[in-house]
């Protein structure tokens, strides 16, 4: 199952947190913030799993048989300015996370039309809703893009960023990354 | 620029509405005015000035939940037009806003203005947010709805910073059951985000939740669906189960997803619910006609349950089979084919069934994540080993390891290179040859830029080594380690912040950030960067992994070997972090830097290996020597300084061997050495007096001038050297290092004394004294469970105490010395014991001084009048239950004579053919066989050995059997150690491995019955009830039609009336009278006149004296018929 799925930007400042297990507010800032260091270090040519990080880090390596249960893959995306993370135990496929991540970024994309970070900072209920779409008590309920914007939008309408936010010509928005 | 940024602080909807009225329908109007006049700017602006300065006062009240909505459809109405003109219009209102804000006036934010304020407040955020928070919690805590619900999203935001809104949990409550659906939404949401496990209020929710569990709108339906895996405790499992279960057969497909979703969740806090729950999920799984995204959602978590109960979904199998093979859904086939890895154990029909399938899906689909997911399944699932042998199953192995290698040489997809090592690792546990053959690309793989990878190629590599290749690898390795260069300070991933500016997530960043950093950060410098001293520690601690694998299987040439480890010191990290990276066992039990481990590893080699021991000395030798330690470690204070304490036990045990003990002496006894840590210290000052041997003892024979002054001179750098230590906080090094010093000033007395002479014999002392301290039996490596092995003799007691008065001949040589040695009045004050226990004790001791010929302890014994023989015995008892394992503890009641009872151990445990006495130093040796002559242990030893050159390798020593150390409680141990430590995310689903689906049946029966079961037992009961009653009332009538006919024959009943109401009116005769006079005594009188007049009478009259005449009530008057009509029944039979 997916344990966490988080979002924040280039320095680290949360966009988006989601954890599927209940935990202290400041437990889940260290969690975003060690992450943060492990993913910043990364060049953009190496590949989109991280190392666990030391909160998450087995107590010790012996244990086999309870592996499941416990979060083993952190999978991240760096789209433009966001990174977009999920931790997950070993019955996840890393492969099927990480499109599922592509999944969430397009749906908000269409969502929002040339998404970028702004509109998620003042959307961010929007991208709770998105995100609730996709994934319930951390288990995937809906992979398909359409079925997932059609869910959002029967809640409402969904705001654009407050137009004098940013300035015009954002065409590249959230895509310009990778 | 900052007063630019400051303008948008106000939403300029607000404003308008907030100046034109103070209702929605006003507020309405003004935005109409607002764009119909908003060309006329200049007429707008001037009035609008003026109404602000009117309004503003009055109408900041006016709460915000509508104005962003009405902004919206300001927006729909007017398009960009009025978005334009009402920016014109909003600027030339904002310096009246801030004005007015600065008057003193608090203007209340929505969730938009917090996040611009936010922005606005670069630098400082802290002081900005703690406004906002103050703010917040007296908006949250206000009466209207609207303003609660933007506080309780302003709180939400201001959380995910990391502020903590748990004290808001009862306003999150009061939002979450609001009548609106879009202040629902946010008390939901932030439900989600704030409620943690001991969260009170939660126990208010759950009529909330199935409230609205059961609304007709779906909209309103899925909030709590989605809110209840977050909160759910068992409690509330139990009692929303009722609620949940009819939502599965909702008509709206993301409705029963979500709620299959939600009911998995339930179970893994009550696994109970499942039991009711999965007969109506697996109906909805075998239904054709169902949803295909509630078919995946589904599947998705019984792989979520599968690997837990695997059993208890073999029945499902072929279903699974069938959507598998229907294909269309890539993600559900992936889950299909996890879930298959964990049934094929259970079912090896399984693997003949989906080889043909799987290996259709590898060479056809275009999902490369599928593909994945298909190799890694037959991995998983053990397809390969099951189909061993067959041409299906090589086809298949085949398939999978060369589809797996065009992974890893693919270009530019690093994250297929990552899972292919993935799944290469976990093919070498069975097929390590087949893994072997791709070493070349494997190879590559360590080198490669990104550090993931370099770490799962490292793990996979050390499962491949066989004695061919591992001599590649670890030069490959090595070179990595010499080429990178050391990461400095500046080059560790915490400290390097040129990326961003601060690893505290605290506010918003820079808006032209948000906006314009569109590429992703420029890579570091392109060439070699510096490895990351975590990674570095665990590419050491995998070379000695490998390299000491199974007793140094591998090991063909371990001169090639001590100069690996050599080199691997100078690549240790520089700080000393413990490393346990991987599950290595020297670390692991070192509990130390790396550089211990390698410390280890060198002393293993010298001890083990006899061929190689000069060759270890010789390395133990360079690195200790003080001159050449600067080119071994390159700064002065590196992490390799937990090698030196093996180093110098080699260099002193086998001082023999050393090439030049005279310096080696010379960089032990060096200042500086005794700034050492306290391990390498205590081992430094073994190996002092044991060089100290060697170098006397080259000139054994002749005791000359030079020889003596030479020693003298030895023994009084020694002893310079030691006295300061004598004063170390460490104890270990205190105590060797005095135990030394004493036996230094010894030899330099017995030196400087002795006659010199051609004819004169070196000084006793240290021709033999000295030397025999450190020489016997050579030290062999000892099995760690050895020990545990040692059998215990029948005639040992180990729990007799030692002295079975210790405790007070303790007192007593407290109170002794106390007495004696100080005749201070105020330290006798307060140091001297309350003068009845004073004497008290003082006589006992006294008593037991006196006779000093009889045996210590029955003295004590008699003289100790307050322990009796049996508590004495019952306390032996439950000491030696306690030590009756610990070998070293020393019993009393044991004669303990010229043999210590260890020696009794050896003894009885060996027989008498084994001569202990000639195993002086390492009393564990207990089976003095050679190795070689062990066949077992040979053969353990040197299975793939290669010919080169033919090292004798020492197995561990140990005795019986060859258990595996796994036997040793501590492996035992480990596994519930690491269920109490459960990591941090994870989601215990343990509970769910002890529910069987199975038997359903017998469920009712359980202690534990579920809200839900006993709910429908209730009705099952209530409906049984029901029944029983009306077929009694059947019954019943029939019996009545039966009487009907027989009414003639009413004599028999009234006769057995009447037997009744004698029996009955005779109890009541004997009864007192108080009791009687409820009922009429008229009657009674009469009746027993009538049976037995004469003696009746006489009571009868005593009775009615008694009452009085005034006891007659109406009430009792009636019940005086009543019984009347039964005497006259009475009467009537009689």
């Amino acid at each position: 199952m997916i344990n966490a799925v988080l979002v924040f930007n280039n320095n680290g400042q949360p966009r988006l947190t989601k954890f599927y297990t209940q935990l202290d507010t400041a437990v889940q800032q260290r969690l975003i913030s060690e992450i943060f260091t492990l993913v910043s270090a990364r060049p953009s040519s190496s590949c989109n799993f991280l190392p666990l990080p030391p909160l998450l880090a087995p107590a010790n390596t012996s244990s086999s048989a309870a592996h499941n249960d416990a979060p083993s893959l952190v999978t991240y995306r760096h789209y433009a300015t966001l990174y977009f993370i999920m931790i997950s135990t070993s019955t996840e496929s890393p492969l099927a996370l990480l499109d599922l991540i592509q999944v969430f970024v397009e749906a908000l994309d269409r969502l929002f039309e040339n998404v970028c970070e702004l509109d998620l900072i003042f959307n961010f209920e929007t991208l709770h809703a998105v995100l609730g779409e996709m994934i319930v008590g951390g288990v995937v309920v809906e992979t398909g893009l359409e079925k997932v914007v059609e869910g959002v939008r029967s809640q409402g309408r969904v705001a654009k960023r407050p137009v004098n936010e940013g300035r015009s010509g954002l065409a590249q928005g959230i895509w310009a990354g990778r | 620029m900052a007063s630019r940024r400051r303008a948008v602080i106000l939403d300029p909807s607000e404003d308008i509405t907030k100046v034109f009225g103070r209702k929605c329908s006003l507020g309405w109007v003004a935005l109409g005015i607002a764009g119909v006049m908003c060309k006329e700017e200049v007429y707008l602006k001037s009035r609008w000035r003026r109404n602000f300065q009117v309004n503003a006062k009055t109408s900041y009240s006016w709460t915000r939940g509508h104005t962003s909505h009405l902004w919206q459809h300001f927006n729909l109405e007017y398009g960009h037009t009025g978005y334009d003109a009402s920016i014109g219009l909003h600027t030339g209102v904002r310096h009246r806003a801030q004005e007015s804000a600065a008057s003193g006036k608090m203007f209340e934010k929505d969730i938009y203005q917090l996040i611009r304020g936010l922005r606005a407040h670069k630098g400082n955020e802290p002081q900005y947010i703690q406004e906002s928070l103050k703010e917040c919690r007296k908006e949250v805590r206000g009466q209207d709805m609207d303003q609660k619900a933007t506080a309780l999203l302003k709180l939400v935001y201001l959380e995910m910073f990391g502020h903590d809104m748990s004290w808001a949990s009862f306003n999150v409550l009061e939002v979450m059951s609001s009548q609106k659906y879009l202040q629902k939404r946010v008390g939901y949401l932030a439900a989600v985000q704030s409620f943690r496990p001991d969260t009170e209020v939660l126990m208010l929710a759950e009529n909330l939740l199935k409230k609205d569990l059961n609304s007709p709108d779906k909209a309103t339906m899925n909030l709590p669906l989605t809110t209840i895996p977050h909160v759910i405790n068992p409690s509330m499992a139990n009692s929303l189960l009722t609620d949940l279960l009819p939502r599965l057969s909702h008509s709206n497909p993301t409705v029963r997803k979500k709620t299959i979703v939600t009911l998995y969740r339930l179970a893994l806090v009550y696994p109970e619910t499942l039991r009711p729950a999965w007969p109506k999920i697996k109906d909805r799984l075998l239904d054709d006609n169902e949803d295909p995204s509630v078919t995946a959602a589904i599947i998705n978590v019984i792989c979520e349950l599968g690997w837990r109960r695997p059993q208890d979904f073999l029945p499902l199998a072929p279903r699974l089979f069938e959507l598998l093979t229907a294909g269309g859904n890539n993600w559900m086939a992936i889950k299909i084919i996890k879930l298959f890895s964990t049934l094929i154990p259970l079912e090896p029909r399984l693997v003949k069934k989906l080889v043909p399938p799987l290996t259709t899906l590898i060479k056809t689909t275009p999902a490369m994540s599928l593909l994945y997911e298909c190799i890694n399944g037959i991995i998983q699932g053990g397809i390969m080993e099951a189909a061993d042998g067959t041409t299906e199953g090589d086809d298949i192995a085949r398939l999978c390891v060369n589809k797996l290698r065009a992974m890893l040489v693919v270009e530019g997809d690093p994250n297929l290179r990552y899972v292919a090592l993935l799944a290469f690792a976990k093919i070498t546990a069975s097929h390590a040859d087949l893994v072997s053959q791709h070493q070349d690309v494997i190879l590559e793989c360590i080198d490669d830029a990104d550090i993931s990878i370099r770490t799962r190629a490292l793990d996979l590599v050390v499962g491949m080594v066989n004695a061919n290749n591992l001599q590649t690898v670890v030069e490959r390795l090595l070179h990595q380690l010499k080429t990178a260069g050391k990461a400095t300070a500046s080059d560790e991933p915490t400290n390097d912040r040129g990326m961003h500016d601060g690893i505290i997530p605290m506010a918003d960043d820079d808006e032209d950030d948000a906006m314009t950093r569109i590429t992703p950060k420029e890579p570091k410098s392109a060439q070699a960067p510096p490895l990351p001293d975590d990674y570095r520690t665990s590419v050491i601690e995998r070379i000695l992994e490998m390299c000491s694998k199974d007793t140094y299987t591998n090991m063909n040439d371990f001169e090639w070997y001590i100069g690996v480890l050599v080199e691997l010191v100078k690549q240790c990290p520089i700080s000393t972090a413990t490393g346990d990276f991987g599950s290595h066992s020297e670390t692991s039990s070192a509990k130390s830097g790396v550089a211990d481990a390698i410390g280890l590893e060198l002393l293993n080699v010298a001890v083990r290996v006899k061929a190689v021991r000069p060759e270890a000395t010789a390395a133990a030798q360079s690195l200790l020597v003080l001159d050449t330690r600067h080119q071994l470690f390159p700064t002065s204070n590196s992490g390799g300084n937990g090698v030196l304490a093996s180093a110098a036990f080699i260099a002193g045990e086998y001082a023999d061997m050393l090439t030049n003990p005279e310096t080696i002496l010379t960089s032990l006894l060096h200042p500086s050495s005794s700034g050492l840590p306290a391990e390498v210290l205590t081992s430094y000052l073994q190996a002092i007096p044991k060089i100290f041997v060697r170098l006397t003892s080259e000139q054994l024979g002749v005791w000359e001038q030079s020889t003596q002054s030479r020693v003298v001179l030895l023994t009084a750098r020694i002893v310079h050297f030691l006295e300061p230590l004598t004063l170390h906080p460490n104890l270990e090094v205190q105590e060797r290092a005095v135990e030394y010093l004493d036996l230094m000033r010894l030899a330099s007395e017995a030196a400087s004394n002795h006659q010199t002479g051609v004819e004169s014999d070196v000084p006793l002392l240290l021709s033999q004294a000295i030397p025999m301290l450190f020489s016997g039996a050579e030290l062999n490596p000892v099995a760690a469970a050895a020990i545990r092995k040692v059998p215990q003799p029948e005639e040992l007691d180990l729990d007799a105490p030692i002295n079975s008065s210790l405790n007070m001949i303790l007192s007593q040589a407290e109170y002794d010395t106390d007495y004696a040695d100080d005749d201070n009045e105020v330290y006798r004050l307060y140091h001297e014991k309350p003068s009845a226990v004073a004497t008290n004790y003082s006589r006992a001791a006294v008593d037991t001084l006196e006779p000093p010929e009889t045996s210590r302890t029955s003295s004590y014994q008699d003289t100790r009048p307050e322990f009796d023989a049996e508590a004495i015995e019952r306390k032996k008892a439950e000491r030696r239950e306690r030590y009756k394992d610990d070998p070293y503890y020393i019993d009393s009641e044991r004669r303990s004579g010229t043999s210590t009872p260890m020696h009794n151990i050896l003894r009885s445990a060996n027989g008498e053919e084994l001569d202990v006495d000639s195993i002086p130093v390492m009393e564990l040796k207990f089976d003095s066989r050679d190795t070689a002559s062990d066949p077992e242990r040979s053969r353990a030893a040197k299975p793939v050995r290669k010919p080169k050159r033919h090292f004798e390798i020492a197995a561990d020593e140990t005795l019986g059997g060859d258990e595996p150390s796994s036997s040793l409680p501590t492996g035992a141990s480990k596994p519930p150690m690491s269920r109490a430590k459960k990591s941090l995310l994870e989601v215990d689903s343990s509970g769910l491995s002890a529910l069987s689906l199975a038997e359903s049946a017998d469920a009712r029966n359980g202690g534990t019955a579920l809200d839900y079961q006993r709910r429908q037992a209730e009705e099952e009961e209530m409906a049984n009830a029901m029944k029983e009653v009306e077929r009694l009332r059947l019954e019943m009538q029939r019996a009545q039609e039966r009487i009907q006919p027989r009414d003639t024959a009413e004599e028999g009943m009234v006769v057995k009336r009447k037997k009744k109401k004698k029996a009955r009116v005779e109890a009541l005769d004997d009864q007192p009278a108080q009791e009687d006079a409820v009922g009429g005594e008229g009657a009674t009188v009469k009746k027993k006149k009538k049976k037995k007049p004469k003696e009746d009478e006489a009571q009868a009259s005593t009775e009615q004296t008694q009452e009085g005449p005034e006891e007659v009530v109406p009430v009792k008057a009636k019940r005086k018929k009543k019984r009347q009509v039964t005497f006259d029944d009475d009467d009537a039979a009689g």
